[in-house]
């Protein structure tokens, strides 16, 4: 009995450490993407006005910068306003009465924590549940280029999974041409991700544009995801292997549009049907 | 005692609000990525019983990973350090400034030994941090660069922030 004393004695740190480690592994190992984005909505809540007010300063030198972008932005848009109210008088007398229907709707935030040194990097947006975010909208750039996507919301703040996150998936296409693959973060170039699986006899060159194929529910066709910057061909799967530049600075985020797809409930109730339809 | 307690818990909520709002703010680069405090864990009082050592890795861990978001990882970093810690002194210093107990500090294991000991922690922490971050070992130059890089820094917050704890303590008593 005393040996066995002397035994537990000596051997119950060693046991201790094991079985903590092995929690904190199995804690870590079956932890997913939106786990992790809980988690920072929680801590959120308790500190995300102080990382409002940290962002706030940094955000106070790059005022001349953005105010430039967003008169040329404005001016972009001005353009394109103009151009829709013309068509809009045709077709006001083409379709009387039609209502206009449109499947995307946009909002604005303020990104108040970035990460980009992790491998697992989140967004925190300054809007949550009460401005109408809900999880899966789409996040960009003011100009158009992917961010990421909202993957938890609490009252006040959201949480978006940035596209430098190695858990992050969405497909790309070649812009103006249907061959898509699918693109990825590898962990460690905050400036590049890579498109693989994308068709060799696809007429892809250095320096073309990557955009989205509207394929998943989170973007809308055609934002730009960013640039051909190498290629090679995979010989095994016979299809490129492409290094894009990403066409969003991640490191130098302040103003995000949000993008909510209307249809996503009905597209993805429509699907789990189908895919119910064909479960043996 | 009661002092000693409250200080360590003081250096514990500093190095948390440094770690959170500072270190994991800058965002500079990946490869630069500072856990600094590990430091708290380092710096605990080298008589301290190893259970008591064990326990608060444990807490320190969780409480990072809450702040962090990021479930587990900080805590499967922390506790080989916490458990390893009285092993890793008495690898790295000499066998009487280990015994002599005390808060560890340049002042009681020298220089050298201190650095040592120091280096020797943040680089199991930092190294087993980032390859469970990456969770695969394809990419393992770039993960020993990213320990290189931030436990470089790492190691260099750890030896100020001890010379101001030691010079804080020494004026307390």
């Amino acid at each position: 009995m005393l040996k066995l004393v002397e035994f537990i004695k000596k051997v119950y740190l060693p046991l201790l450490f094991v079985v903590l480690e092995i929690v904190a592994i199995h804690y870590y190992a079956h932890s997913n993407s939106y786990a992790e984005a809980r988690l920072l909505a929680t801590s959120n809540s308790l500190v995300g006005g102080v990382y409002g007010s940290i962002s706030g300063v940094g955000e106070y030198f790059g005022l001349r910068k953005r105010n430039r972008v967003l008169l040329e932005e404005m001016a972009e848009l001005q353009n394109e306003l103009t151009r829709y109210r013309e068509t809009a008088v045709y077709d006001e007398l083409d379709s009387l009465g039609a209502e206009i229907e449109t499947q995307y709707s946009y909002m604005t935030a303020r990104v108040v924590r970035n990460t980009v040194s992790r491998q697992h990097n989140f967004l925190t947006l300054n809007k949550g549940l009460r401005d109408g975010v809900v999880t899966d909208m789409a996040v960009i750039t003011p100009d158009g280029a992917m961010v990421g996507y909202v993957v938890s919301c609490s009252e006040r703040y959201a949480v978006a999974i940035s596209i430098l996150n190695t858990a992050f998936n969405a497909s790309g296409k070649l812009a103006g041409d249907g061959h898509s693959g699918s693109i990825y973060w590898e962990g460690f170039d905050s400036h590049r991700v890579k498109m693989h699986e994308l068709s060799k006899y696809a007429p892809v060159e250095v320096g073309d544009t990557i955009v989205s194929t509207g394929y998943s529910h989170f973007f809308p066709e055609d934002i730009t995801i960013g640039y051909v910057e190498r290629m090679e061909v995979d010989e095994p799967t016979s299809s490129f292997k492409l290094e894009l530049r990403l066409a969003a600075d991640m490191t130098r985020l302040h103003d995000v549009l949000l993008i909510k797809n209307i249809d996503i409930y009905e597209l993805n109730a429509l699907e789990a049907e189908a895919d119910s339809l064909f479960r043996y | 005692m009661m002092r000693q307690i409250i200080e360590y818990a003081l250096l514990f909520l500093v190095l948390v609000l440094l770690q959170v709002f500072l270190f994991s703010n800058l965002e500079l680069s990946v490869y630069l990525n500072p856990l600094v405090y590990i430091a708290f864990i380092i710096l605990l009082p080298i008589e301290a019983a190893p259970v008591v050592v064990l326990g608060l890795g444990l807490l320190t861990g969780m409480v990072m990973d809450v702040a962090m978001g990021a479930a587990g990882l900080n805590t499967l970093a922390t506790l080989p350090v916490a458990f390893l810690r009285g092993p890793l002194l008495r690898l790295t210093c000499s066998k009487d400034s280990v015994s002599d107990g005390g808060v560890p500090s340049v002042h009681r294991l020298g220089v050298l030994g201190f650095v040592r000991y120091v280096v020797a922690a943040v680089v199991l922490h930092s190294l087993v941090y980032f390859t469970m971050e990456c969770a695969t070992f394809d990419y393992f130059h770039l993960t020993l660069l990213r320990t290189l890089v931030s436990g470089v820094v790492t190691v260099a917050v750890i030896y100020f922030t001890s010379k101001i704890f030691n010079s804080q303590v020494a004026r307390v008593l």
